[in-house]
């Protein structure tokens, strides 16, 4: 944290400039979540959060600066634009982890720690952050990190030309960015918003060279342990250690230039091929571990499987009660009921990974515990609730009905959205929905189809789940003023003056405890009211070479690589 | 995207001529000049109409296209999504798209993917080249394989025509994804002959190439065997056993040369084939390539580079086309005579 060579200007292109495609809807948060993209479903969900660790290259090999064949971390991610204000994914968000540093981070005990801001103070009214910048700090390009830059950044993420994905949404009531001299630097808003310092510590809201802004989707300039070297389209990204870099995070375990000499990324979306890579030393570090693949993993020898819940929402289906027959709160509260949540996640994931009772992850601040089998499975209280809500008809396949009409709702999926597994979750919802006598219309549609049907609110049901730090996403998923059309995820338009109350006071408030309690109201809230049915605890399952060292999580649950050396296996 | 029927060969082409490659008689060049520009022309028909029609079909696909494109998160917010429809361009009316469209690929403009933030040129000529080895591999080693099966079974040693037969139909049947996967884990993750991803040497283009030629090999050695069956029960087959010429050097100068017809009529087809197939195989072994570019870019809705690639590889398959017939041309003088 001193003074700081000049870095010299790192990204040296050798080779092919990365492309993927952008903003895959597949990849694509259903909503500011940051979370992974449905696609993957839980494994998504579970293979950004290792990456950190990576293992070893293949080589073995000395450690600190000797790694001359560095770390490859093979992958089931896909990568569509490294701008971290442009896109949101946990791959992309590993990888621009290590390319871009923030203005603060967040610890591991969550409290705000400097980084490129050496220290910054708040307003009294809560609407002014002012950052004073570390000095000698220098984009991989030579341009210094000024106050500028940090404007920039931020202008570029409220940008509609950006069209950020997340990051925008990270930065709330934000108003403006006024550069107050060379290294000092304001933010302002429009209203307090406490998650700003936690928003700011993410890659999301990662500090870009202005000068590569324009073209960062494809040649990434930051100011990180490491630099951007290459990529190849589905294929792997490169990245080589920065050294000058002198200026790492106050949560990292040692000072100066990165350990490994190099970072590849390895693009392998086969569960079989990505195994295999690992298995017989191809890959150091693979996420999404093939759930059936995890008991072999754990014995097998040079290697380790880690696992780690991820925070954020939990993988849930949230209901639409805006429009019937899911607007009736009994109706609702059967559905939630006439699932076997337990035994379908523990048959379809071979028991690794855990049952939710919460929409909010044991792994997030603000989880409340008290919601253990508050709906367990219970066909007969589905049936008096079903009773009760009018639909007490039969028809001849079965369904319940009400004055001759089916109860029937719809569940569309992006095909190609979809992994295999989610898709036999789902079909063992749509077979306990149909002994309750619920029909569950599970549609399989192309992309452009389920795009319609979600911005139409042509469905009922929709599974997802969002990966972040901050509590502060049950806002942006339940608020009313959280809609779509102003880029929050309240896909559903659910209005609710409870939650409205408890979620704005949240993040308006310092005192932890009110927002504690706060945010155990709201997920209280959330499933007596039915609005959603918790499926599972996302996590990341990893499996790691004992080569790699020091392999460590933010407090995201990100990969960090800037600590990872190779040891002998 | 059949050949022309004036070139289609007749069923059962005459011997070959023993005349060298290409040697029309006196006058006929220019008649070969005028045909061979006739065909170019028809080509551009041809890839223009393609063009046409992947532009046609895009437009018809379910959804908005500027929603897909950016995602269903920014989708649900307007400013993002218009922003995106001018850029894209998808704000002026069809036919206004069309002539541009038609307009830039007059002046060779292919276009500016919105996914991959690229010109589409580079995007091609970034995966044209993983695609191309790929795929000439993968027909060479299916080529390779077939050619001695059906030299060896065709027309004898029944059993072997069995045991050849049975193994085409498996060859043939089994998917591409399983065939890479079984390779991948023995001679990958077991031996440790060949990387298992991304390797983007000649190590790294084997596991793929086999992987797409076994999906060929049968359907090769059958079309072969067949043509060189018949072959042999033709008089000059006949006539060459009794000039004396042994059975090895029947088969390999004379049955062998006619069944390659056969062969070179279907190589459009194999084009096709090939990309196709590649898309499983660029995904399995994770490799750059077009065939997996194309099916992102029409999942995502990028349709500059759905029509750079189609255009690509539709002019692609019209040369290759045009080169089979002028084989023909070469391989049958009958064809030779035939009015241009």
């Amino acid at each position: 944290m001193d003074d700081v060579s000049p870095s010299r200007p790192a990204a040296d292109g050798g080779s092919h400039p990365a492309r993927a495609p952008r903003r895959a809807p597949e990849r694509a948060p259903a909503g500011p979540g940051p979370a992974r993209p449905r696609t993957r479903g839980p494994a998504a969900v579970a293979a950004l959060g290792l990456a950190g660790a990576l293992a070893a290259a293949c080589g073995g090999s000395g450690h600190a600066g000797g790694d001359a064949a560095g770390l490859t971390y093979a992958s089931a991610g896909l990568v569509n634009c490294l701008d971290p204000q442009a896109s949101a994914s946990r791959l992309i968000s590993i990888i621009d982890r290590n390319l871009f540093d923030s203005l603060v981070a967040t610890g591991p005990d969550g409290k705000i720690q400097p980084w490129l801001a050496t220290k910054w103070e708040v307003s009294p009214d809560g609407k002014t952050y002012t950052f004073h910048l570390r000095s000698g700090v220098t984009f991989h390009d030579g341009t210094p990190l000024d106050a500028a830059a940090v404007k920039a950044t931020m202008d570029h993420a409220v940008d509609p030309k950006t069209k950020s994905v997340y990051a925008s949404s990270l930065l709330g009531p934000y108003t403006g960015t006024k550069v107050v001299d060379a290294s000092t630097v304001r933010i302002d808003l429009a209203k307090p918003y406490t998650p700003l310092l936690q928003s700011l510590s993410t890659p999301y809201l990662g500090i870009q060279s202005p000068k590569a802004l324009r073209a960062s989707c494809t040649k990434p300039v930051g100011s990180g342990p490491f630099s951007f070297v290459s990529w190849t389209q589905n294929t792997s990204i490169v990245l080589k250690r920065n050294p000058s870099y002198a200026w790492q995070s106050p949560t990292a375990k040692h000072t100066g230039p990165a350990k490994l000499a190099q970072l590849t990324f390895r693009l392998v979306p086969e569960d079989g091929a990505r195994y295999g890579a690992l298995t017989s030393g191809q890959a150091d570090l693979i996420d999404d571990v093939p759930t059936a693949n995890v008991k072999a993993l754990k014995s097998a020898s040079g290697l380790r499987f880690l696992q780690k819940d991820i925070p954020g929402t939990v993988e849930n289906i949230t209901f639409n009660p805006s429009r019937p027959p899911l607007n009736d709160v009994k109706v609702r509260q059967a559905l939630q009921r006439s699932v076997n949540v337990d035994q379908l996640v523990k048959s379809v994931f071979n028991g690794v990974y855990a049952r939710a009772w919460s929409v909010l992850s044991p792994a997030s601040p603000g989880y409340t515990a008290s919601l253990q089998n508050s709906i367990p499975y219970d066909p007969a209280a589905a049936a008096k609730l079903l009773d009760e809500a009018g639909w007490t008809g039969r028809d001849a396949a079965g369904y319940r009905t009400k004055n001759g009409k089916r109860l029937s709702v719809r569940w569309p999926v992006g095909a190609q959205l979809i992994r295999p597994s989610e898709n036999i979750l789902a079909q063992g919802v749509q077979a306990e929905a149909k002994k309750a006598g619920i029909e569950i219309q599970y549609v399989s549609e192309d992309s452009g189809a389920f795009v319609r049907d979600v911005i139409s609110g042509n469905l009922d049901l929709y599974i997802n789940n969002w990966r972040a730090l901050n509590p502060d996403i049950l806002r942006n998923m339940y608020a009313s003023d959280r809609v779509p059309a102003v880029g929050g995820s309240n896909m559903f338009h659910i209005k609710d003056a409870q939650l409205d109350g408890w979620l704005n006071g949240a993040a308006a408030t310092e005192d932890a405890a009110a927002r504690q309690k706060a945010y155990a109201d709201v997920q209280t809230r959330i499933v007596q009211q039915g609005l959603s049915l918790p499926l599972f605890v996302p996590s990341e399952l990893l499996g790691v070479s004992d080569k790699v060292q020091n392999l460590n999580f933010d407090a995201s649950l990100y990969l960090q690589f800037y600590d990872v050396s190779l040891g002998k296996a | 995207m059949k050949h022309d029927p004036d070139s289609e060969p007749d069923a059962e082409p005459g011997a070959p001529s023993a005349g060298g490659p290409g040697a029309p008689r006196g006058g006929g060049r220019a008649a070969l000049a005028r045909w061979v520009a006739r065909r170019l022309l028809l080509a551009v028909v041809v890839v223009l109409g393609a063009a046409t029609v992947t532009f046609g079909a895009l437009r018809l696909t379910p959804g908005d296209p500027v929603k897909v494109m950016v995602g269903i998160s920014a989708a649900q917010n307007p400013e993002i999504v218009e922003q995106a429809r001018h850029e894209t361009g998808f704000d002026r009316p069809l036919a206004v798209q069309y002539a541009d469209f038609l307009g830039d690929l007059a002046r060779g403009d292919l276009g500016w993917s919105y996914q991959l933030q690229e010109s589409v040129p580079t995007v091609i000529g970034d995966n044209l080249w993983p695609t191309v080895s790929l795929t000439l591999a993968g027909f060479a080693l299916a080529f390779l394989i077939a050619v001695p099966l059906a030299v060896a079974t065709a027309g004898r040693r029944p059993a072997w025509r069995a045991l050849s037969s049975l193994l085409e139909l498996v060859t043939v049947s089994i998917p591409g994804f399983w065939v890479g996967l079984l390779l991948l884990t023995f001679f990958s993750f077991r031996l440790h002959l060949f990387p298992a991803t991304g390797g983007t040497g000649l190590s790294g283009l084997v596991l793929p190439a086999v992987t797409l030629a076994l999906g060929l090999v049968g359907l090769f050695t059958q079309i072969l065997r067949d043509g060189m069956a018949r072959a042999l029960d033709e008089p000059f087959a006949l006539s060459a056993r009794a000039r004396g010429t042994g059975e090895t050097a029947v088969r390999l100068r004379h049955a062998l040369r006619h069944a390659l017809i056969a062969i070179s009529t279907i190589s459009g087809w194999t084009v096709g084939a090939l990309l196709t197939g590649a898309v499983v195989v660029e995904t399995v072994f994770g490799r750059p390539g077009l065939g997996r570019v194309l099916a992102t870019a029409i999942q995502n809705r990028d349709f500059p580079v759905v029509t750079g690639i189609t255009i690509v590889s539709g002019a692609l398959f019209t040369l290759i086309t045009l080169g089979v017939d002028l084989l023909y041309r070469v391989v049958d003088p009958r064809l030779r005579e035939a009015p241009a």
